[in-house]
């Protein structure tokens, strides 16, 4: 049990008192600021990066697990609570938990996607310690051609998966891959597509790109089509649920999570569709007077998905932390972060920074277990947050995005670029393009690009080397199903 | 995943001929864009030292796979296809565009970002707050300027002194 004995040096990193302050800070500013409407995980994570600039890399792990996981206990609050859609992952949970909150259950609605969230981050967690060394494992022999094609599969599931449109999903793709050819090229040292403005040779950074697409895009979008009525918060009190809520919570719960970690693992996975997958089972299998509730606020619509989403959560670090694929937008800020430390995830990094990796892991399960606390007792203080008036709520975003992008460099350019972005994030809002895809394309981007060269320079210029290897051709294939498969799709339905 | 529902009918009300809707524009960027990658790396000098494959190969990918998605992007939108506008817990999907605002929350950005550097974060990040809130639609003047302050103060602290992050002091340097 090698494994195990990595968890438990983690669990010496991760238990030092500065440690555990910097987890319980990353929880809490998690989710305080992914209880604030607007806000999804990703976006929680790109606007609190600047906090962690000039943090050592352990402890700014740690901090990262925690606000990771604490924007996803936040998320959850927040569809639960206010009766409008969210974003796509906490949607489902808004269904049947928002009916629940209005018919005076907002307490157990509350409690069952705590404890959920907090059943399903553990076992999930658990699976990533026993998973992620086997990936590696088998990672560690893959080569240039075998990372591109995996990227390869990364841009089409993540281009097709998301969107209704494909052609949206593409095209937002492309623009991430376009930004991120910005800059000097790493092998040749040439400068490319500059337009000679110095400021731009180191690229264009990308928590300037994640906060100008999501935070400055949708304070844009949501300056052109503000919703005027104050939207309504249920009241609530401390979240808490009696017997027969927990019998019909656990089996949802643990149903939510064998869904939730392999979606979450697979690239264009995320957790929009295990959430759909939960809730439709649930609702399947619903007997009796809990089916009658379906649509008027039943548990197991709640516990599920909720289940689902964190479950899905720790499912992303796997590919993330061993192979360096980031299959959803959160994940690719995460990986800039470690970027941002000269770490590059993968195979690597579990061999020469095990104390950091498994840190990290180990403040995942303690993270956990704080947000269980904050959250069961503490409901009522989130409650209160989402009554902050919408004008002070965006102003501050827009402040802290403007922090974060300035304070990279010190440079008043980087703020232009942050608005232009901001202006493509809202564009892309409002004709439905999503924008995981652009970030993931961004990150992934320049990383295909070294693979490739390095595959075909390897080969001599040969082509077919990117096809020599078996891992590759059915990363390939894959790829290629991911594109067609919605095409196939509409085909039959036409 | 999304929920087909009747939001969807805003941006294809019909009325607005397919080849003047606003949406062609981006579409057109991205196809524009997938020009501009080929073209502005076209004079991009590979060392002919390097084995393999030059600084121009990758980007020609991209750009020529931008100029395909474009025109499938452009022909999508000139048949009538549309996305789905994005779901927020503040915005009102069915609203009309409130081009106001948007021009507002612009105008008060880009002064900011002009100004940063000469007045130094305290004041200008005030200023930012303050005018983004009142764009937004914050009635109570004196309120928002309060908590404009309290925000910049505070962050300036909280970052400067405290996270060791550097914060232009600009007019205020020495005095905090």
């Amino acid at each position: 049990m090698d494994s195990l004995n990595l968890l438990l040096d983690g669990f010496a990193t991760a238990l030092t008192p500065v440690n555990l302050l910097y987890a319980l800070m990353g929880v809490t500013l998690g989710t305080l600021v992914g209880v604030l409407p607007g806000i999804g995980p990703a976006m929680t994570v790109a606007l609190l990066l600047p906090i962690t600039f000039n943090v050592p890399p352990a402890s700014a792990f740690i901090m990262f697990a925690g606000i990771y996981y604490g924007g996803m206990y936040g998320g959850s609050t927040t569809s639960i609570l206010l009766n409008t859609p969210g974003e796509s992952s906490s949607m489902i949970t808004a269904l049947e938990g928002n009916k629940m909150a209005r018919r005076g259950r907002a307490a157990q609605a509350l409690a069952t996607a705590a404890i959920g969230s907090f059943v399903a981050g553990t076992i999930a967690t658990a699976l990533l310690v026993v998973a992620a060394p086997l990936v590696v494992d088998f990672a560690i022999s893959f080569g240039p051609e075998d990372y591109f094609a995996l990227a390869i599969l990364a841009f089409t599931a993540v281009s097709s998966v998301l969107s209704r449109s494909v052609v949206r999903g593409l095209a937002s793709l492309s623009l991430g891959l376009a930004i991120g050819l910005v800059g000097i090229d790493q092998q040749t040292g040439q400068a490319r597509l500059t337009l000679g403005i110095p400021q731009l040779l180191d690229g264009i950074d990308v928590v300037i790109v994640a906060v100008g697409l999501f935070a400055l895009g949708e304070a844009l979008y949501v300056a052109s089509r503000l919703r005027h009525a104050p939207p309504e918060v249920m009241p609530v009190g401390r979240a808490w649920m009696g017997r027969a809520d927990w019998a019909r919570s656990w089996r949802p719960w643990l149903r939510g999570t064998a869904l939730g970690f392999p979606f979450g693992a697979l690239p264009g996975g995320g957790a929009e569709i295990p959430t759909f997958l939960s809730y439709a089972v649930e609702k399947r299998i619903a007997k009796g007077p809990a089916k009658e509730e379906y649509g008027k606020g039943a548990i197991e619509g709640v516990a599920g998905p909720e289940a689902a989403n964190n479950a899905s959560a720790a499912g992303t670090l796997v590919p993330l932390l061993t192979l360096g694929l980031p299959t959803s937008a959160t994940a690719a800020i995460m990986l800039a972060a470690f970027q941002q430390y000269g770490l590059q995830p993968g195979p690597q990094l579990f061999d020469h920074n095990p104390a950091l990796v498994w840190g990290m892991v180990a403040s995942l399960f303690i993270g956990n277990t704080m947000l269980l606390v904050l959250n069961l007792p503490l409901a009522p203080l989130w409650a209160r947050v989402l009554r902050v008036p919408r004008p002070y709520l965006y102003a501050g975003i827009v402040l802290f995005a403007a922090l974060g992008v300035y304070a990279l460099n010190n440079s008043w350019v980087d703020l232009i670029v942050l608005y232009l972005l901001g202006l493509l994030g809202f564009a892309m809002r409002r004709f439905g393009l999503p924008v995981a895809p652009a970030v993931i394309g961004l990150i992934l981007g320049p990383m295909a690009e070294i693979q490739l060269r390095r595959a075909l320079a390897i080969g001599a210029g040969d082509v077919t080397t990117l096809v020599r290897s078996p891992v590759a051709v059915v990363l390939l294939v894959l790829a290629a199903l991911a594109l067609l498969t919605p095409l196939i799709r509409k085909a039959f339905k036409a | 995943m999304s929920v087909p529902d009747e939001r969807n009918d805003v941006t294809s009300r019909g009325v607005v001929p397919s080849w003047r809707r606003p949406e062609l524009a981006l579409a057109l960027i991205v196809l524009g864009l997938g020009v501009f990658v080929i073209a502005g790396t076209a004079n991009v000098a590979a060392a002919a030292s390097t084995l393999g494959l030059g600084p121009r190969f990758f980007p020609l990918l991209v750009g020529a796979a931008m100029i395909v998605i474009g025109i499938c992007y452009v022909v999508d939108v000139v048949r009538g296809g549309h996305g789905d506008p994005e779901e927020s817990e503040d915005v009102d999907a069915r609203a009309p565009a409130d081009w106001r605002g948007v021009g507002l929350v612009s105008v008060i950005f880009l002064i900011f970002a002009a100004l940063l550097d000469l007045l130094g974060w305290v004041i200008a990040g005030a200023l930012l707050f303050f005018g983004l809130a009142l764009a937004l639609g914050a009635r109570d003047r004196l309120r928002a300027a309060v908590v404009a302050i309290i925000l910049a103060v505070a962050t300036y602290l909280a970052f400067v002194k405290g996270l060791g992050v550097t914060l232009p002091g600009g007019l205020l340097s020495g005095v905090i």
